[in-house]
C-alpha cells in the first residue's frame, strides 16, 4: 500500500506544504489563525445588523460555520494544483501521484486543527459548557479528511486538463458557502426545501460540529450515515477517476 | 465532448511498473521483462487546455483533430540479472521515451513491462531536490521519494555526504552550492539508495575527472554487486565498455539487438 511505503515522503511533503504557508506572510501562524476571527468579526457586523439574524450565540454560530467551511475551501482549492505545482515528481520519477494531493490536502487539514484548538478558549470565554460529546470531534474531522481528499483527487486529476477548472471551482464553491448553513440559521430556509438542504454534506457537517462543539449534542445516527456514505462514494470516485487520467498527467504537465 | 484522453484505451493497459508483483519472471532470471511495447504520442492541431477552449470549440464546429506520433513501436527484449545493457540510437529514436515508460512516468499504450525489484531512474540527477532545503534536507527528500523509510535514509546520509565530498557543507543551502557540488551530491544519492536495477540517462560524465574516476569505479562496483544496470548512451566508447548486451533504437523500433560490440558496429556503420 502506498500510503505506508511512502510515509515519509508524505510526511516530508506535508510539513514542508506547512512550512511555506506559514513563513510566507510576515505574521505566519497567527495571520491564518486571525483571518477567520476577523472574517467572523465582519459577518458578525453585517447579518446581525443589516439582517437582524436572531439566533443564540450567533458569534460562535459563526465561528463554527467559518472555521468548518475553510477546511473544505482551503483544502480543495490548494489541492487542485497539487499535480501541477510538482511537475518534476510526475516527470522526472515515479512516484504514486496520489502522494502529491494527499500531502497538501493534510497540510490544510493540519491548519484546520489549528483554527479549532484556537475556538476552544473562545467557547469556555463566551460561557458555552463542553460536554463529553466533543469526543465526536475527531470523528467527525476525520471524516471530513476523507470527503476532502475524495474532492480534490477529481479536483487536482481533471485539473491537468483544465486549467481553468480553479475559476470554475472558485464559483462553486461560492455558491455551496450560501446553500450551506454558515451565515444564516437554519430557520430561514423554507419549509419545503428543507427535506433536501438537509441532505448536503457540508450542512450535515457543520451543524455536527455546532452540535459537538456549540450545543453539547452528540449528532444523530442519520447525520453520522450521510457524511460517511459522501465521503465513501466521494473517495471512490476519487480514486477512480484520478486512477483513469493519472496514465497520461507526465505528457499533459 | 471529445476528450482530450482516452479512458477506454487505458483499460486495456496491464503494465505492471515498478515490480508491483515483485517477480519478472518466474524463475527470476529476468530483472526487466519488456512485451510487444508500444508509446504513442497524440499531438492535437488545437492545444485545447480549458473547458473554455472546448467550449469555444464546440461553438465553432469542427471536430477534435489530431497527429498521432510513434515513439515506440513493438519493443521487445529481456535484460537478465546483474547485466548491463545498453541503449543507443540517434536524437529523437525513442529511447527517452523507453527510459520514462520504465520508470513508470508514462504509461504505454501497449504491451507489459515487468521489472524485478526496486528501480532507480536517474532520468535527470537531482530530481525533486529543491534549493531552499540544505543538502542533508535534500538525502532526506531524495530518499522518501525513493520510497526508504526514514531509518534506513539516516543510515545512509554519512555514507552519501562522503563519497560526495560534501560533509563540510551538510548544512548550507542548496541554492549556493556550485554546479559541481549539486551534481556530486546528486549522484551520490542517487547511487546510494540501494536499488535493484538502475535506470541511467547520460549521467556518467558529472563532476571533475576525480570525480568522474570515482562514479565509474561505483558503477564498476554496483555491476559487481550483481544490480542490473540500463544505460541510455550517445557515449559509444563507455557503452562497449561497460555494456555486455546493447539495443540500437531507430524511429521507435529495434534496429538491432545483441552483443554491445556488434551493436555498435551497426550503429556506426548505419550512421555514415
Amino acid at each position: 500500500m502506498w500510503i505506508v511505503e511512502y510515509r515519509e515522503l508524505i510526511r516530508i511533503l506535508t510539513v514542508s506544504d506547512l512550512k511555506v504557508k506559514y513563513q510566507s506572510s510576515v505574521l505566519g501562524f497567527a495571520w491564518s489563525l486571525l483571518n477567520p476571527l476577523l472574517m467572523m468579526l465582519v459577518l458578525y457586523a453585517v447579518f446581525k445588523n443589516v439582517f437582524r439574524v436572531d439566533q443564540d450565540n450567533f458569534a460562535l454560530y459563526l465561528l463554527i460555520g467559518i472555521v468548518g467551511w475553510r477546511f473544505l475551501q482551503n483544502g480543495t482549492s490548494t489541492s487542485m494544483s497539487a499535480i501541477v505545482n510538482k511537475p518534476s515528481l510526475v516527470t522526472k520519477v515515479y512516484v504514486p501521484r496520489q502522494i502529491l494531493v494527499l500531502a497538501s490536502v493534510l497540510s490544510s487539514f493540519t491548519s484546520s486543527i489549528l483554527e479549532f484548538f484556537v475556538l476552544v478558549p473562545l467557547l469556555l470565554f463566551f460561557g458555552v459548557d463542553l460536554s463529553i460529546n466533543v469526543l465526536f470531534f475527531p470523528l467527525i474531522h476525520a471524516v471530513f479528511l476523507l470527503i476532502v481528499y475524495g474532492t480534490s483527487l477529481i479536483l487536482a486529476a481533471l485539473y491537468v486538463y483544465y486549467r481553468d477548472l480553479n475559476q470554475i471551482w472558485e464559483v462553486i464553491l461560492q455558491a455551496a458557502f450560501f446553500l450551506s448553513p454558515i451565515v444564516y440559521p437554519i430557520s430561514i430556509v423554507p419549509e419545503k426545501y428543507l427535506g433536501i438542504y438537509m441532505k448536503n454534506p457540508a450542512t450535515v457537517l457543520i451543524e455536527m460540529y455546532r452540535e459537538t462543539l456549540l450545543y453539547g449534542e452528540p449528532p444523530s445516527l442519520g447525520e453520522i450515515a450521510i457524511v460517511i456514505v459522501a465521503a465513501g462514494a466521494l473517495l471512490l470516485a476519487g480514486t477512480v477517476l484520478f486512477g483513469r487520467l493519472e496514465g497520461r498527467f507526465a505528457e499533459e504537465i | 465532448m471529445p476528450l482530450p484522453f482516452n479512458l477506454a484505451g487505458l483499460k486495456a493497459i496491464e503494465a505492471v511498473i515498478n515490480g508491483g508483483d515483485g517477480a519478472a519472471d518466474r524463475n527470476g532470471n529476468d530483472a526487466i521483462v519488456v512485451e510487444g511495447l508500444s508509446k504513442r504520442f497524440r499531438i492535437p492541431h488545437e492545444k485545447k487546455s480549458t473547458f473554455y477552449d472546448h467550449l469555444v470549440g464546440m461553438v465553432r464546429g469542427g471536430s477534435y483533430t489530431y497527429e498521432v506520433f510513434s515513439a515506440l513501436e513493438d519493443v521487445s527484449f529481456t535484460v537478465g540479472r546483474g547485466e548491463t545493457f545498453g541503449v543507443i540510437g540517434p536524437n529523437g529514436c525513442g529511447k527517452s521515451t523507453l527510459l520514462k515508460v520504465l520508470a513508470g512516468v508514462l504509461r504505454p499504450d501497449a504491451g507489459r513491462v515487468r521489472i524485478a525489484g526496486k528501480i532507480a531512474p536517474f532520468l535527470e540527477l537531482g530530481v525533486g531536490f529543491h534549493t531552499e532545503l540544505t543538502a542533508t534536507e535534500n538525502i532526506r527528500l531524495y530518499g522518501a521519494i525513493m520510497g526508504l523509510s526514514r531509518r534506513q535514509i539516516e543510515g545512509k546520509r554519512e555514507e552519501i555526504l562522503e563519497f560526495a565530498e560534501l560533509k563540510r557543507f551538510e548544512n548550507m543551502k542548496l541554492k549556493n552550492f556550485s554546479s559541481g557540488m549539486y551534481v556530486k551530491l546528486a549522484f551520490s544519492t542517487a547511487v546510494q539508495t540501494d536499488p535493484d536495477v538502475l535506470l541511467v540517462d547520460e549521467v556518467l560524465s558529472v563532476g571533475d575527472e576525480a570525480f568522474q574516476n570515482k562514479c565509474a569505479e561505483k558503477i564498476d562496483e554496483i555491476r559487481r554487486a550483481g544490480k542490473t544496470i540500463l544505460l541510455v548512451s550517445h557515449d559509444l566508447e563507455s557503452v562497449r565498455d561497460l555494456c555486455e548486451r546493447c539495443l540500437f533504437l531507430d524511429e521507435g523500433r529495434i534496429t538491432a539487438l545483441g552483443g554491445a560490440e556488434e551493436v555498435v558496429e551497426e550503429y556506426l556503420r548505419r550512421m555514415q
